[in-house]
């Protein structure tokens, strides 16, 4: 009988069990903050966070980013034993709008601009404490930030256009061409600058060590002069180019690697230094342009970007012999813009203008190199050569030969190695956008 | 109250039977005709009555007959029914012998209830302990069910030991949900995760490529149960059979039972095999002379060194021709009183894999108890244990050069690579590493040690002459600590900071996961006068599933520690899970006489993984049917004595994933500053599950009194609201978006004939042919055509496009060229052939298994053309017009043109995956040798694919570089190569 009586007690039991656990509870989600949570309302304790993750997000995929840069303006090549496509799609110019090579710039650079369009809808919606000052310091940087990452993504695609407007994910803008993306990145980042001149003396925030010199509203101020500089340098506006530069960081006479940087570290979740390769490999390699040792002149030190290989490394009938040696080790910093470039962008700005000025600039340049004063014609002409080629070496490998040979109307002259190669002067929008 | 039962019904026995007028007290025995032994716990029915006995632990039985003539019916599960005329009571003792068609088994067809199979409405595949394991010892348990039943799709991932399996059950059900199908062991549901390993991908960048699919083949766990401890495998192919699993039934639910014991004399039964694995297909050498490495190198002078030095090595025998041991030790023990009986056993499987340093080694504990409270009250128990530990090496694709199937792919003869006395590696002079150096050093080991429980209680609260009602409970937990241990030594070449490396990397995956599920149910049976039984059943049922994998990379080793606080960095990743499910389910069929026998039932069903936690989703089915041969106008015909048409119709669910409704930062670091940063894929608040509809008819038929026996299926099932991991503009800031938006459709045919050709006393041979085939479609997308699965147009992938094949291949053929149709991963049918030969104590069984069509993106080849190694290299095969060079044609007129044709091939195969031949030493022998106490010694040989037939151009055409869920199965990048195995057995019964 007992067992009898604990039967119908456990029955009992399961029968009342089963009806109480008809509502359920829990479905959260449990690996990680949700997106609404800062774009609701940014705290004050969240902002770090998502300016960081900002930061680390424009270092994303920038290997593939500034590889096929690279490559298309034929500086280096990358050849890989594991993709072929380095060397077969990119450089004989049959680029696929669903590879990698096509999606993942993109992809990235549009996740930074997410987070960065994130921020500001939590900046606008925040029930924290921040002053007016404050809001427009943060609203500064995030809109330069924003401004390069849209630049780095319309270099890319050129005339097949990007969008500007993808805050709403549902409703995205429309596709703009180059000329009215440049247009839009000129007044986001004028916009940015009014801001960043209203923000205060600091940041409520921090920046990495890559933004040394650059972290209060008035330093970062002078990187996104610099910045809408090179903007307004592609449309041709030389006139602003003079007056942004001498706001921005440009120093004739400072150190030319003075700058804004992507840094990289190999603790916890952060990012190694993808472009950095160990010399003398077989497996991965990126090889110099045979031409860019070539056209060298003599004891240029910038040539020291690349280091002649035991022996040489071949890929498909392409072949290196210099191995691309920029960074030296696998946390190195990237750059975003250095004083280099905004010499020579202050040189291109007076070629027509005022020549003079011009080589004043690209003798800085040429002395810092090590092959004397610029001694030939001062014709606007020879004066693009000049600065084409000292640009050349002065920015190598960080992925502007193809951009500059593009809106000089002279990529035609860029070298191809095989008879089937081809130099495309734009990428393909990828297939995704159904544009 | 059970000793007063027992008192009772002695008493009535010691004074009705003697007084009976009509009814009669009916005695006997029933005989096991396998073993002549008492068949113990045989049923024993009147016919056309409710009246009925089972056999005792003596197997005798005793039964009332109300009046005579009458006839009793005999069965028991795995036995041929047998029916006895009584003119006149006398003592009845009957032999029951082993069903060979299987009619007489029971399948189940509720959650709490069962059907005979030749009453179901559906096609339920099942697969006997003989057929699963019987004839060649299975490496996994998913492995062994490739060819034995129609309808699936059974495809091996690669060949490294542990297995890492997909089953798919009439076509792919699902694009980015859960495709395989749901198992379940004695009613616990089991996890069947694959989770990949920390610091693998780390190494070999494969998934930085753009793909964000695990590259590294992980177990995918159901490979820890062990196969010896199954008694039987149930197949539930599509919602039309699984609808009462609700939103975890549409990708199909297997269903195994294990072993239990039975009352009478203590069984111990023995077994060891011995052999050994070699790869099925190496790819050879490129024909190399000192001519050749000098037009392709400029290395004709190495070449001529090193073959004088007799240095010049085949490095893919060097490193895939290992012979690998394989140990299978079982001891089982089962036996009990009539009140509980039991199934013990313990098994361990040590398999070296054909790679040195990789291999699988299982302990599996299992013990099943059962026990009668009275009479009424059944209680079932089972556990099982389990420890495994698998060395998998480090294969498929990547993106440094650093596994050693790529590295193969550079890889040259006159390459010297091995160490010196003091165990240094050279470096790989073309290669980012050394693969010897690489198999020797590093470490991915799986090990996992797993508890499974279940019970059943099963209470008769009530049973009258025309009724009984029946209250069944189940519960059951799987719990597993799966450690993952990936270890790259800093002495490695692509360690090393010289090179590039990062000093070494040691990490560690901490896996924690528990499946708990309850279940309670009612089933109310009711018998009318006319024969007409009504079986009501109702239930609840809880599942809760909760999981968290934390994984640690730590990279720059202090000296030779592993530990990953012994590392300058650590990285560390955790994934958390929980979801609980809830449902409950209403049956109702009806058996007219066992003419026509209807279904009618629905499940409802919510889950924490829905948009709403608390709304029910239901899924309805109903099934018809009738079986001809039993009406009066079928009459005796021995041509055709049984034909049954049958229909089923049933709707089933997929869940959406875990945390699709979310759209979640991921976190980054930046300078030491932790930072947040928007996620690939963005969440879906309103995801519900994806809905399968299934319809299915045919019919089974008996031909000669079942000497040749027919199924044949038709059908159609329909996905709706597909789960759909879909593109999404990139420029919204994520790469896809989980959205249901969709709709796909599996039409299929499976035919099935079993013949029991001969019968005679010396010699029986008994052979089944099925045949079958799934052709699916895209009806409907509501999101723009997207690919998944591959690299890109150039190189082949997969296509989700509106009317056409849900597994097509795509590509470009050319530069400019539009994309188009390649290929087609689904099979145009398969075929698979069973035999079992028995001549005196002779046993021969074979399978074979022919899969036509079904195309493969096979980048293997295109890699080693890159490194000039192909075997084929030389060859002018691939080139239509046969004037190029493959490897030449594979890069120039391949890749390099944009076209992705060379690299989509024919992966149709014909393959014995089993054959086994046992000796069964004669029981007079034994009995003369062994006084009685040995009985069953048999010994015997047997092999797993012993004889494979393709055209691909790799390994093996079962492979896949992506794992096994969703569509991406049959792309390869260089895996680990399949194996044969040769194996002798020996085994006794003590």
């Amino acid at each position: 009988m007992k067992i009898t009586i604990k039967i119908y007690l456990l029955i009992f039991t399961i029968g009342v069990w089963s009806f109480t656990s008809c509502t359920l509870e829990g479905g959260e989600s449990l690996n990680g903050a949700s997106t609404s949570s800062i774009s609701d309302d940014l705290s004050r304790g969240e902002l770090p966070q998502a300016i960081s993750g900002v930061l680390s997000d424009m270092r994303d995929r920038l290997n593939t980013q500034i590889d096929v840069q690279c490559i298309l303006g034929r500086e280096y090549y990358y050849f890989t034993n594991s993709d072929p496509r380095f060397e077969g799609d990119v450089v004989n110019g049959n680029l696929d709008d669903n590879t990698f090579y096509t999606t993942a710039p993109w992809g990235s650079r549009y996740a930074a601009i997410k987070d960065i369009n994130l921020a500001l809808t939590g900046l606008e919606n925040t029930t924290a404490d921040f002053s007016e000052e404050e809001k427009a310091a943060i609203r500064g940087v995030l809109n330069t930030l924003k401004a390069n990452e849209l630049l780095t993504v319309a270099n890319n695609q050129y005339t097949n256009g990007i969008r500007i407007d993808v805050v709403d994910p549902d409703n995205l803008g429309p596709f703009v061409g180059y000329t009215e993306a440049l247009a839009a990145i000129n007044d986001l980042l004028t916009t940015a600058a009014s801001d960043l001149a209203s923000g205060g003396t600091s940041f409520p925030f921090s920046l990495t060590t890559g933004y040394e010199g650059f972290d209060t509203p008035a330093g970062f101020l002078e990187f996104n002069k610099g910045l809408n500089a090179r903007v307004e340098a592609y449309r041709g506006n030389y006139t602003n180019v003079r007056s942004l530069l001498g706001d921005s960081f440009m120093d004739m006479t400072g150190n030319l690697n003075k700058g804004v940087y992507h840094t990289f570290s190999l603790s916890g979740a952060d990012q190694a230094n993808p472009l950095f390769i160990a010399l003398n490999q077989e497996a991965n390699v990126r090889v110099a342009h045979t031409s860019f040792t070539d056209d060298a002149l003599a004891n240029d030190s910038r040539v020291d970007k690349v280091v002649l290989r035991d022996s040489p490394r071949e890929a498909s009938d392409l072949v290196g012999t210099h191995d691309v040696w920029i960074y030296k080790s696998n946390i190195d910093a990237v750059p975003l813009i250095r004083n280099e470039e905004l010499i020579l962008l202050y040189a291109e700005a007076n070629m027509v203008s005022s020549p003079a000025d011009a080589v004043a600039a690209i003798d800085v340049i040429r002395n810092a190199a090590g092959v004397g004063p610029y001694l030939g014609l001062q014709t606007p002409a020879a004066l693009e050569d000049e600065i084409l080629f000292q640009r050349r070496y002065s920015l190598f490998g960080e992925g502007h030969r193809w951009i500059d040979m593009r809106r000089f109307d002279r990529l035609d002259e860029l070298p191809k190695d095989r008879v089937a190669d081809k130099i495309p002067d734009a990428i393909p929008v990828p297939a995704n956008e159904n544009k | 109250m059970y000793k007063i039962l027992k008192s009772k019904l002695f008493l009535c026995l010691l004074f009705f039977v003697p007084i009976a007028i009509y009814s009669q007290q009916i005695t006997g025995t029933v005989t096991d005709g396998v073993t002549n032994m008492p068949l113990v716990g045989a049923n024993v029915i009147v016919k056309g009555t409710t009246t009925g006995t089972i056999t005792d632990f003596d197997g005798k039985f005793s039964i009332k007959v109300n009046s005579l003539p009458a006839t009793l019916v005999f069965s028991s599960i795995g036995f041929t029914t047998l029916e006895e005329k009584l003119t006149t009571a006398r003592v009845v003792n009957v032999t029951l012998q082993e069903s060979a068609t299987a009619l007489d088994e029971i399948i189940i067809s509720g959650l709490a209830s069962s059907v005979k199979r030749t009453n179901a409405a559906n096609s339920v595949a099942s697969i006997s302990s003989e057929r699963l394991s019987g004839v060649t010892p299975p490496q996994t348990l998913d492995g062994a069910l490739a060819g034995k039943f129609t309808g699936a799709l059974v495809t091996s991932n690669s060949g490294a030991p542990g297995g890492g399996m997909s089953v798919k059950l009439r076509g792919v059900t699902s694009i980015n949900g859960n495709s395989q199908p749901l198992y379940i062991i004695d009613g616990v549901y089991i996890d069947n995760s694959s989770i990949s390993s920390g610091g693998l991908n780390t190494v070999s960048g494969a998934a930085s490529g753009g793909n964000p699919s695990s590259q590294d083949n992980a177990t995918n766990r159901i490979a820890d149960i062990n196969p010896d401890d199954i008694a039987n495998v149930e197949i539930l192919k599509g919602a039309s059979a699984s609808a009462i699993y609700g939103s975890r039934g549409a990708a199909g639910v297997i269903i195994i039972t294990t072993k239990k014991g039975k009352s009478g004399k203590t069984n111990i039964n023995f077994s060891q095999s011995v052999g050994f694995n070699e790869v099925i297909n190496l790819q050879g050498q490129r024909n190399w002379t000192a001519a050749l490495a000098e037009s392709e190198f400029g290395e004709g002078a190495l070449y001529t060194a090193a073959e004088a030095a007799g240095t010049l090595r085949d490095y893919e025998k060097e490193i895939f021709g290992e012979k690998g041991f394989i140990s299978n030790t079982s001891v089982s023990m089962s036996g009990g009183s009539d009140k509980t009986t039991f199934y013990g056993g313990l098994t361990r499987n040590q398999e070296d894999g054909i790679v040195k340093r990789t291999g699988y080694d299982k302990t599996s504990l299992r013990l099943n108890v059962d026990h009668k409270f009275t009479d009424n009250i059944k209680l079932s128990m089972v556990s099982n244990y389990i420890n495994s530990s698998a060395d998998r090496g480090f294969f498929n694709n990547d993106n440094t050069g650093t596994t050693l199937g790529v590295a193969l792919t550079s890889t040259r003869p006159w390459d010297y690579l091995l160490p010196d006395a003091n165990g240094n590696y050279p470096d790989h002079p073309n290669n980012s590493s050394n693969p010897l150096q690489t198999r020797d050093l590093m470490t991915n080991n799986e090990t996992t040690k797993r508890f499974i429980t279940g019970g059943t209680l099963d209470i008769n609260l009530y049973k009258g002459d025309k009724s009984d009602l029946q209250f069944v409970a189940k519960a059951g937990s799987d719990h597993y600590t799966l450690t993952s241990t990936v270890i790259f030594p800093k002495e490695l070449q692509f360690m090393r900071p010289d090179q590039g490396g990062v000093n070494g990397v040691s990490a560690i995956t901490n896996t924690t996961n528990t499946n708990a599920n309850y279940s309670a149910f009612l089933v109310h049976n009711y018998r009318t006068d006319d024969d007409i039984s009504f079986t009501t059943q109702a239930g609840v049922t809880n599942e809760q599933f909760s999981q968290n994998v934390v994984r640690v990379v730590a990279s720059d080793l202090i000296a030779s520690e592993t530990n990953v606080d012994q590392a300058a960095n650590q990285a560390v990743n955790q994934f958390r899970l929980e979801q609980e499910d809830f449902g409950f389910f209403v049956q109702e069929s009806v058996n007219y006489q066992d003419k026509l026998i209807a279904t009618l039932g629905i499940r409802g069903d919510k889950s924490t993984n829905n948009g709403d936690i608390n709304e029910l989703f239901y899924y309805p089915k109903g099934s018809l049917a009738a079986n001809l041969h039993n009406f009066d106008f079928w009459g005796d015909n021995e041509t055709i004595n049984r034909l049954k048409p049958r229909i089923a119709y049933g709707e089933a669910g997929t869940f959406a994933a875990f945390g699709s409704l979310f759209t979640i930062y991921g976190s980054t670091g930046i300078d030491g500053n932790v930072g947040i940063v928007v996620p690939t894929i963005r969440g879906n608040a309103a995801i519900s599950p994806e809905r399968q509809s299934e319809l299915e008819f045919g019919f089974d038929a008996g031909f000669l009194n079942d000497k040749i026996s027919l199924e044949f299926t038709y059908y159609k099932k329909q996905v709706d609201d597909l789960l759909l991991n879909a593109n999404i503009a990139p420029s919204t800031g994520y790469v896809n978006e989980w959205v249901n938006a969709g709709t796909l459709e599996n039409k299929g045919l499976e035919i099935g004939i079993n013949v029991n050709a001969i019968e005679s006393e010396d010699f029986s041979w008994d052979t089944g042919i099925s045949w079958y085939k799934n052709k699916s479609e895209m009806t409907k997308l509501n999101v723009p055509t997207f690919n998944l699965g591959g690299f890109g147009n150039s190189l082949g992938q997969f296509q989700i496009e509106e009317g056409k094949s849900v597994t097509q291949i795509v590509g470009t053929t050319g530069p400019g060229t539009p994309v188009s149709v390649l290929g087609d991963a689904e099979p145009d049918f398969q075929v698979s052939f069973t035999n079992k030969l028995v001549y005196k104590d002779f046993t021969m069984s074979f399978l074979w298994h022919w899969k036509q069509g079904g195309d493969n993106i096979n980048l293997s080849k295109l890699l080693s053309d890159f490194g000039g190694t192909s075997a084929d290299f030389d060859d002018f095969d691939v080139d239509p017009a046969g004037l190029i060079r493959n490897g030449d044609y594979r890069i120039d007129n391949g890749l390099n043109a944009g076209n992705a044709k060379p690299f989509v091939e024919d992966a149709s195969y014909l393959r014995l995956r089993e054959i086994g031949l046992y000796y069964s030493l004669p029981k007079e022998n034994l009995d003369k040798w062994f006084n009685g106490i040995v009985s069953n010694v048999k010994i015997g040989l047997s092999g797993n694919n012993l004889i494979n037939i393709f055209d691909y151009n790799s390994y093996d055409p079962e492979v896949s570089n992506f794992g096994g869920n969703g569509l991406s199965t049959g792309v390869e990048v260089t895996p680990f190569p399949s194996s044969k195995r040769y194996m002798f057995h020996l085994s006794a019964q003590f």
